[in-house]
């Protein structure tokens, strides 16, 4: 099996705090890996590194065969790494199709981008990415109107739109209801197999029902690496939750 | 939305219509006045391009416009007849030969240390093309530098700030070559394949009313581009743009360049207007006053900045003139810009916008074609209505 995303012995360091140390990790080519770990074990910080927003003091990261570690943030995502904030950030002023179709732009020069209106194979593919998202309905609506739910939909959305090859999904569900969470589990499950997607979540509901591969971490570094049960069973995650938030306490 | 996107095609026709027919019931001295504020029209759309697409709020506007005017007034200042009589078989600024050193030679070359520069502006067409040039260059590497350091928001206004009363001293202070306070006067009628642009004539409006005209719809154009999209994109949310793969500081200074290219070519439309560069239009006031302009217009809508501009210049314009009033007028400004900013800050086009919606529900609920689920409010991004 191809190997998407090579994270090779990855770390740095905030005012002398290791944020992410010497994490090595391989996630294939179309698979859906979990990331799970407590508050500060540097979840987010490690999407930061993959995605160019925080620059790396050591290890590499690699895109299929593409080296991309400390890359500008703009010429990561051109090489087809799509990221999701933790906060939700769509461009408000544009209705709904309006964000799609900025983010159809996948050729970033200016020239290219001096003509007026989308091609139709693009229009295209932002109607199926409408209709993954369910806000097909919502089209014409100014993205600042969305709910909450819907904001975040649309953020997938725009990614999906750019056909990256690798997803970063920062906590899709956050502030999401139940009903929301679910609905956006059948969202990236249908993703499943085309793209591979790497997601950062607490909530265990949501995990289980999406993850095969989970990969954790605490305090910087990786802990364990797995399926769900053995990730469930393993001796070294249940001490290292235990008392904070226990993964199995919450399974049941 | 097709409602919306007709009248605001129907605004645009109607604009364009007016502008062209007024001087068939104006008289010259009103020709040459609206003339002029034509021009403030189009540095408003600048204005409007940068600030309203582009979230770059550019306090030195004046600074391009200024360039721009100094190149083709370079230019016009030599072909003026006072230049030619200076006891010389080429043309010499007659403020050259005031300044002179006893003894100077009375050659444009030598008279003084820098005035060899000026040598090129014989030619008009060197000057109009510096007169683009100059802005583009001077935009260019301000923004390569302002936005490559990822500089946002007040402190782009800040630094834009400083430069253009900067270059005001360095024009001032280069008193042999720029005339100074005095600034270019007494210059030269702009010249197209023999014909000449009095400013007091038709031709001339019309030369104004032609630019304004291709400012604005080119800039309508080009914001509609996809470019101009991922501009306001851009101006929306930067960091959502740049991990979409957007280059922004390329976007943001294609677009500062281009607005200022605009100004540029406003300075020199204004030089042939009002026969005279000077150094007041590098002003503080007067590039905040652009900014009034184009926010009491709509910063969001190229037209609505653009008849923002000319209508508060017609109303001042109108009222009398006696030196009481230009001061109240500066109050006045002032206070018509806090008041916009709160309580109006989409403009007057943003009156417009609500308006044209109000009327666009009032179709969809006569013909029923609601969908429902669809918000019946704006549709369209808030930057391209009229
Ligand atoms: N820019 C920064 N400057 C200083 N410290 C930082 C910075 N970013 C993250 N940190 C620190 O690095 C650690 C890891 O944070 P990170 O946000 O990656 O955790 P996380 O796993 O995403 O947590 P959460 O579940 O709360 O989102 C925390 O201790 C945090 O305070
Ligand atoms: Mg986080």
């Amino acid at each position: 099996m191809t190997v998407a995303l090579t994270i090779d012995g990855i770390g740095v360091s905030f005012a002398g705090v290791k944020a992410v140390d010497n994490v090595s990790m391989l996630v294939h080519e179309g698979e859906l890996r979990v990331l799970l770990g407590a508050n500060g074990a540097g979840k987010t910080t490690l999407m930061d590194l993959i995605s160019g927003k925080t620059r790396s003091t050591d290890g590499r990261v690699f895109l299929f065969e593409t080296e991309i570690t400390n890359w500008s943030p703009n010429r990561i995502a051109r090489a087809g790494i799509g990221r999701k904030f933790q906060i939700p950030s769509v461009f408000r002023d544009f209705s709904v199709r309006g964000n799609l179709n900025v983010a159809s732009c996948t050729d970033p020069r200016i020239r290219s981008n001096l003509g007026i209106g989308i091609p139709r194979t693009r229009r295209q593919r932002i109607e199926e990415v409408l209709e993954l998202t369910g806000l097909a309905e919502f089209a014409e609506t100014p993205a600042a109107n969305l709910s909450h739910g819907q904001t975040q939909w649309l953020e997938l959305g725009m990614l999906i739109v750019q056909n990256p090859k690798l997803l970063l999904l920062d906590e899709p569900t956050a502030g999401m209801t139940q009903n929301e969470t679910h609905k956006t589990a059948e969202i990236i499950k249908g993703l499943r197999g085309q793209h591979t997607i790497l997601v950062v979540e607490h909530d265990m509901a949501f995990v289980r029902e999406i993850a095969e591969q989970i990969t954790v971490m605490h305090l910087g570094r990786v802990l364990a690496e797995g399926s769900m049960t053995a990730i469930e069973r393993n001796e070294a995650v249940r001490h290292a939750y235990l008392g904070s938030y226990g993964i199995s306490a919450e399974a049941v | 939305m097709i409602t919306q996107r007709r009248l605001d095609r129907a605004a645009y026709i109607l604009f364009i219509a007016l502008i062209l027919l007024a001087p068939l019931v104006l008289g010259d001295f009103w020709v040459n006045r609206i003339a002029k504020f034509l021009v403030f029209g189009i540095v408003a759309v600048a204005v409007s391009l940068c600030w309203g697409y582009g979230g770059i709020l550019n306090l030195g506007q004046g600074l391009f416009f200024g360039a721009g005017a100094y190149m083709l007034a370079m230019s016009l200042k030599l072909a003026s007849a006072t230049s030619m009589q200076q006891g010389s078989d080429h043309p010499v600024p007659d403020f050259m030969l005031w300044n002179a050193d006893p003894g100077a030679p009375t050659e444009l070359c030598c008279i003084n240390r820098g005035s060899f520069l000026w040598l090129p502006f014989q030619w008009q067409w060197f000057g109009v093309v510096m007169g683009i040039l100059l802005p583009v260059l001077l935009a260019g590497g301000l923004g390569l530098v302002v936005f490559r350091k990822r500089i946002a928001g007040v402190f782009v206004s800040v630094i834009t700030l400083a430069l253009v009363l900067l270059v005001r001293l360095v024009v001032i202070d280069a008193q042999p070559l720029t005339n100074g306070f005095n600034g270019l006067t007494d210059l030269g009628t702009f010249h197209v394949a023999g014909f000449g642009f009095d400013p007091y004539a038709r031709a001339t409006y019309y030369l104004v009313a032609g630019f304004l005209i291709l400012t604005l719809v080119g800039s309508r154009l080009l914001v509609e581009t996809r470019a101009g999209l991922i501009l306001q994109a851009i101006r929306d949310d930067q960091n959502r743009a740049r991990y979409l793969g957007f280059d922004v500081p390329i976007y943001q200074l294609f677009f500062f360049t281009v607005s200022a290219a605009i100004s540029g070519l406003a300075g020199m439309l204004y030089v042939i207007v009002a026969e005279f560069a000077s150094p007041t239009f590098m002003d503080l006031s007067f590039s905040i006053t652009m900014v009034v302009w184009a926010a009491l217009g709509g910063r969001a809508s190229l037209l609505g900045a653009c008849i923002g501009a000319i209508l508060i210049n017609v109303i001042a314009a109108s009222i009398s003139e006696t030196a009481t009033f230009v001061e109240a007028w500066k109050a006045i400004i002032g206070v018509v810009f806090v008041l916009v900013v709160l309580y109006l800050p989409r403009g007057l086009a943003g009156f417009a916008q609500d308006f044209g919606e109000r009327l666009e529900r009032r179709f969809a609920d006569s013909g029923k074609t609601t969908t429902p689920g669809v918000i019946p409010q704006a549709q369209v991004p808030r930057g391209q209505a009229p």
